[in-house]
């Protein structure tokens, strides 16, 4: 009972890490239909701007995040302006081309420069943990779960709450009818994007003291996002967060009773049952084509 | 459409002379290095015309092929080991396998539209990389060989698999030469151009998308089965590898889709540059194949859509 109940937190804690780090594929796909095949390189880049932080100024992970934040805006800001914002109404194989030439480049020029070793981020309480009630809690993992938390909400204060959210929901509902009431759309996709990216980065840096951060660590985040945002409901961001929680207890649950590896396909068996039966996400709320 | 007659026959008249010369070139010096380079090109004019045959003639991008490159080559290479079947016969029935593996995942997924189709076909090429990966440590005994992969018997020389690529290649595009014309093809063009309209005018949408799965799906497991052979190891990092499904996607793109020539031009030019590339900076190599990607993208649109570029033009007047 208690192993049960220790995967079981095990998995809500990675689930709140996961979904942190889907939300931004969830508003690029929302508002624009971009799906982006590059999205798990902001995790691996803001994941290395902590780790250098921390090894060479000698940083705290946390305080780093500011950095991640600007950093990975400015980058998103860039490939959304030159690059994305060009594609707006070509087909979609063209985004998915594009967003994964992207990853080639960005990940391949990372292998160059840091090559491929495995890099950790101890810090001095990395191995501490809480223990409550007979579970294990690392602290970091904790308050990385916490700070995603925020995150999360942050980014769903912004989208219901301000005026630029307002901007942002109308471009997604109807591009034409926002572009007629006065919103310059592709000020908004750029917004959006670079957005999508800071919070992705955010996720990379927080990730950064319980993950192990190597150049190719990307790619399987895009595809983490992917099952993620059909679970939650394609383009409904806040269903990122029961996406994340649904597949961290589920990935949890099945390696403490089967074996790690057969937990990957458990997940992509699930987002194959959840996009035949429920597009629209475990909410329905989703947009289904 | 009138004047696609004419012009067919053209092309396939290229076709047949540019057939006829590769059939003899063997004879006449091809040999070594370039001998394997040239079956390597047949290989890749054959899976990207696969996919263009599903995913060009109907406008659903497949993003999965690979599972299906993936299972021939385990089916394969299984087939010989552990069953001691001859290579023609465990190529057949790997294409077999592969067919109705196809027809079990095309009947649920070609129901889905766009977006969901391309993930849905990936999450699939995905699971069954694992399920092979770890497939040993769940049944608890040796089968697929985990992250080892699995070794062939030793190969026949390499003109062998000249002639077998080649075939395929040959197969392919007159495969999809004959569908271009037939009723098929024009119900799976119909279905690109606007799919609930075609079900409207009584194209049965979802049975002729099945089909044209199936028969891209299984010529691919059975050209994964030859590879298999052809290399003589495999692992399933290598054959259930993304970049294989990527590669068939950008060949076709690059050549046009949803036409005959396409995947000819487009996967002899990728092949070309990536050997070229591969060779001169081995460790640069993949920075280099998406910078190519993204400018093509970026700058060239119009020109390598082909197909998809009429689509466009027509919905935006």
């Amino acid at each position: 009972m208690i192993l049960f109940c220790q995967s079981l937190v095990n998995g809500l804690l990675l689930g709140g890490i996961y979904a942190a780090c889907s939300a931004g594929f969830a508003l690029a796909f929302g508002v624009m239909g971009v799906v982006n095949l590059s999205h798990g390189d902001f995790v691996m880049l803001g994941a290395f701007i902590t780790y250098w932080l921390f090894v060479l100024a000698g940083m705290d992970p946390f305080l780093t995040l500011p950095f991640t934040l600007l950093f990975l805006f400015i980058i998103g800001f860039f490939m959304q302006k030159l690059a994305i914002n060009r594609l707006v109404g070509s087909p979609p194989i063209m985004s998915y081309l594009l967003t994964f030439g992207l990853h080639l480049v960005i990940a391949n020029l990372a292998l160059r420069t840091w090559t491929a070793d495995f890099r950790t981020v101890q810090t001095s309480y990395s191995g501490l943990t809480i223990i409550f009630a007979g579970l294990v809690l690392p602290y970091s993992r904790l308050a990385t779960f916490a700070l995603a938390m925020i995150v999360i909400g942050g980014l769903y204060l912004l989208l219901y709450r301000t005026e630029t959210g307002r901007a942002i929901r109308a471009t997604a509902q109807d591009r034409e009818m926002a572009q007629l009431m006065g919103i310059k759309i592709f000020k908004i996709y750029t917004l959006t994007f670079a957005l999508a990216a800071a919070i992705t980065g955010l996720a990379g840096s927080l990730i950064s003291s319980t993950f192990v951060i190597h150049p190719q660590m990307g790619l399987p985040f895009t595809i983490t996002a992917f099952c993620v945002v059909v679970l939650g409901g394609m383009g409904y961001v806040p269903g990122t967060l029961w996406g994340g929680i649904i597949l961290g207890v589920v990935e949890s649950l099945a390696t403490t009773y089967l074996t790690a590896g057969i937990s990957l396909s458990l997940t992509f068996f699930l987002l194959l049952l959840m996009l035949i039966f429920r597009p629209g996400g475990i909410l329905g709320k989703g947009i289904v084509e | 459409m009138i004047g696609s007659r004419p012009r067919l026959e053209g092309i396939l008249f290229f076709l047949l002379t540019l057939g006829v010369i590769l059939l003899i070139l063997p004879f006449i010096g091809l040999e070594g290095y370039r001998l394997r380079f040239f079956s390597l090109i047949f290989m890749w004019v054959a899976l990207a015309g696969c996919w263009n045959l599903m995913s060009g003639y109907t406008g659903h991008i497949d993003f999965g092929p690979v599972a299906y490159f993936g299972v021939g080559s385990y089916c394969t290479a299984l087939l010989m080991i552990k069953g001691g079947f001859p290579f023609f016969l465990s190529v057949f029935l790997s294409g077999v396998v592969c067919a109705a593996l196809s027809l079990a995942i095309g009947l649920s997924t070609l129901r889905l539209q766009g977006a969901y189709f391309a993930i849905a076909t990936f999450a699939a090429a995905e699971a069954l990389k694992q399920i092979f990966l770890e497939g040993d440590r769940v049944i608890g005994m040796e089968f697929f060989g985990g992250a080892h992969g699995l070794t062939l018997p030793p190969p026949l020389p390499g003109i062998f698999f000249y002639y077998i690529m080649l075939f395929f290649m040959a197969l392919v595009v007159g495969l999809t030469a004959v569908i271009q014309r037939s009723k098929f093809g024009y119900g799976l063009r119909a279905i690109r151009e606007a799919e609930q309209a075609a079900e409207l005018s009584g194209v049965p949408t979802l049975r002729i998308k099945v089909y044209a799965y199936i028969l891209s799906s299984s010529l691919i497991g059975c050209i994964g089965g030859v590879e298999a052979y052809w290399l003589t190891y495999i692992i399933p990092d290598d054959v259930f590898n993304v970049m294989r499904t990527i590669q068939m996607v950008i060949m076709t793109l690059l050549g046009g889709m949803g036409t005959i020539l396409g995947p000819v031009i487009g996967a002899s030019f990728l092949t070309l540059i990536s050997e070229f590339l591969g060779a001169r900076f081995v460790y640069d190599y993949l920075i280099f194949v998406g910078m190519v990607i993204v400018v093509v993208i970026l700058l060239m649109p119009q020109g390598i859509m082909g197909a998809l570029g009429k689509k466009k033009r027509r919905v935006s007047v």
